[in-house]
């Protein structure tokens, strides 16, 4: 299986930027998760309402918001590239950004479900073995929704590959910059005498794919087994 | 348990009715019209008249020309369909997907460049002799539809390159996936210039039009319509011709169209 260049390059690029998008996305992931895992709070229906909005609307809406909030005109945009330095539109940023947003309910949710079932009597027994709040967090708790946490940098990691609308709808396809490979297949897809390249970028998703599915399994069952005895 | 075991077919009985239900009761004379994006407004306006006056309903489609060939080549159920390009109206036609004899060209259009409204790029030029460095600056977008599959990207980069810039504003290119999006990102302001059809430019309220490009610098733009092979109905054949007819040529060049002089 050949690539053209630009086959390869759109490769690398969702390989990149579907890794940023889950690294960049874990941290907050696992505080909304926490927080709707274990805290009561006022508006937290609203909040975890919130959490999941980009998995129930349009992935069209989602790319519209981000152009409007983040585009070089937008509020949010203006806030980054005046403080950080940092501009999204029509950049790979912008697509990393689209992926982490659309993946991040995916990454909660699983990040959550591990919490949920995890026994808060085991973080308190090391509470009361004298272990900080912080010590306890780093040491016993996340350890044990290791599976969870990885569950849903997968599945993010996943949606985030096959991030489409959004991406269109906010970034373009810039090749090189944010043609993605969900973005070249609809490219080749659409061109006449495109269905050759399209067959190759549709096998190279299918076995990305499959490669992080069987990663994934194996890293749980790595863990399961030190850990589990 | 007895409700448990009765589940199943109590499920199954509830998806039959509503399959049944809700199957369309393909009335013959209701009419699918597949458009490219560009026609967007002009053909809702049309369908509205059609139906205003007694005629059946008609439903619209529109996405890029390439996108709605494709799906009729799968078996999309479109009677009739509008394409930006000739090109995707002959790969339809070479896959005798279309009735030949009821191709003809509705309408024409311009391209023209577009900046946003009130900004500096939106100044009046002629895009054959602009300063497109000056027009970009440092690191502005071009807005256009990708050239790889958008009719309106196709007719932008030919007309580019025959002004001979197309090197110089590649880097500044921003591809859209149909002609609307690349107006949406002008509309935005998020690209200082984009490229699109005379009619795009004419519905928005937030753009200017800079200049047009001169009509040698890029194929004609024509839209070709055809009534898809095997949906050849009288109902069909009979809103083909409420669009061919002066009625509808007044209401294209309502929204900017260029309607050739027709035989008949």
């Amino acid at each position: 299986m050949l690539l053209s260049p630009d086959e390869l390059e759109a490769f690398l690029l969702s390989l990149r930027v579907a890794s940023i998008a889950v690294l960049v996305g874990l941290p907050p992931a696992i505080f909304c998760a926490y927080a709707l895992a274990r805290w009561r709070f006022p508006g937290k229906l609203l909040f975890d309402a919130l959490v999941h909005l980009p998995l129930v609307l349009p992935p069209v809406v989602v790319g519209y918001l981000l152009l409007v909030l983040f585009g070089r005109q937008g509020p949010l945009g203006q806030f980054f590239s005046d403080w950080l330095g940092l501009t999204f539109a029509f950049s790979w940023r912008g697509a990393v950004l689209a992926a982490a947003i659309m993946g991040f309910p995916f990454q909660v949710r699983a990040i959550r479900l591990s919490l949920e079932a995890l026994d808060p009597g085991i973080e308190a027994a090391a509470r009361t073995l004298g272990a900080g709040r912080l010590d306890v967090l780093v040491s016993v708790t996340l350890p044990l929704i290791l599976p969870g946490i990885l569950a849903g940098a997968l599945l993010c990691f996943a949606g985030a590959v096959g991030e489409f609308g959004a991406t269109i709808t906010f970034v373009a396809s810039i090749p090189g910059e944010t043609q993605t490979l969900p973005l070249a297949i609809f490219r080749a897809v659409q061109s006449p005498g495109g269905e050759a390249a399209a067959a190759r970028l549709v096998l190279l998703s299918v076995g990305l794919a499959l490669v992080a599915l069987a990663a994934s399994e194996l890293l749980a069952r790595r863990w399961k087994r030190r850990f589990l005895g | 348990m007895r409700l448990v075991s009765c589940l199943p077919q109590t499920l199954l009985a509830l998806v039959t009715a509503a399959l049944l239900t809700s199957a369309p009761a393909r009335a013959e004379d209701e009419i699918t019209l597949f458009a490219a994006a560009s026609m967007t407004d002009a053909m809702t306006d049309l369908a509205a008249a059609y139906s205003a006056a007694g005629h059946p309903s008609v439903k619209l489609a529109f996405a890029s020309s390439s996108t709605l060939a494709k799906q009729i080549e799968n078996g999309a159920p479109a009677d009739l369909y509008i394409s930006a390009d000739l090109k995707w109206m002959d790969y339809l036609a070479e896959r005798q997907l279309i009735v030949a004899e009821t191709r003809s060209n509705l309408a024409g259009n311009a391209l023209v460049l577009i900046a946003p409204l009130g900004s500096a790029q939106a100044a009046a030029a002629d895009p054959a002799t602009l300063d497109w460095a000056a027009l970009l600056g440092a690191d502005g977008k071009l807005a256009i539809g990708d050239p790889a599959h958008v009719p309106a990207g196709r007719y932008a980069k030919a007309a580019l390159d025959f002004l001979g810039v197309w090197q110089l504003v590649e880097s500044h290119a921003v591809f859209a996936g149909d002609v609307r999006a690349a107006l949406t990102f002008v509309e935005t302001d998020e690209a200082v210039a984009g490229i699109v059809y005379a009619t795009d430019a004419a519905i928005s309220a937030r753009v200017a039009v800079v200049g047009s490009f001169p009509t040698a610098s890029h194929e004609p733009i024509v839209y070709p319509i055809a009534v898809v092979a095997e949906h050849d109905r009288p109902a069909v054949r009979a809103f083909l011709d409420f669009l061919l007819s002066g009625e509808g040529a007044r209401i294209l060049q309502h929204y900017g169209f260029v309607v050739p002089a027709r035989s008949s």
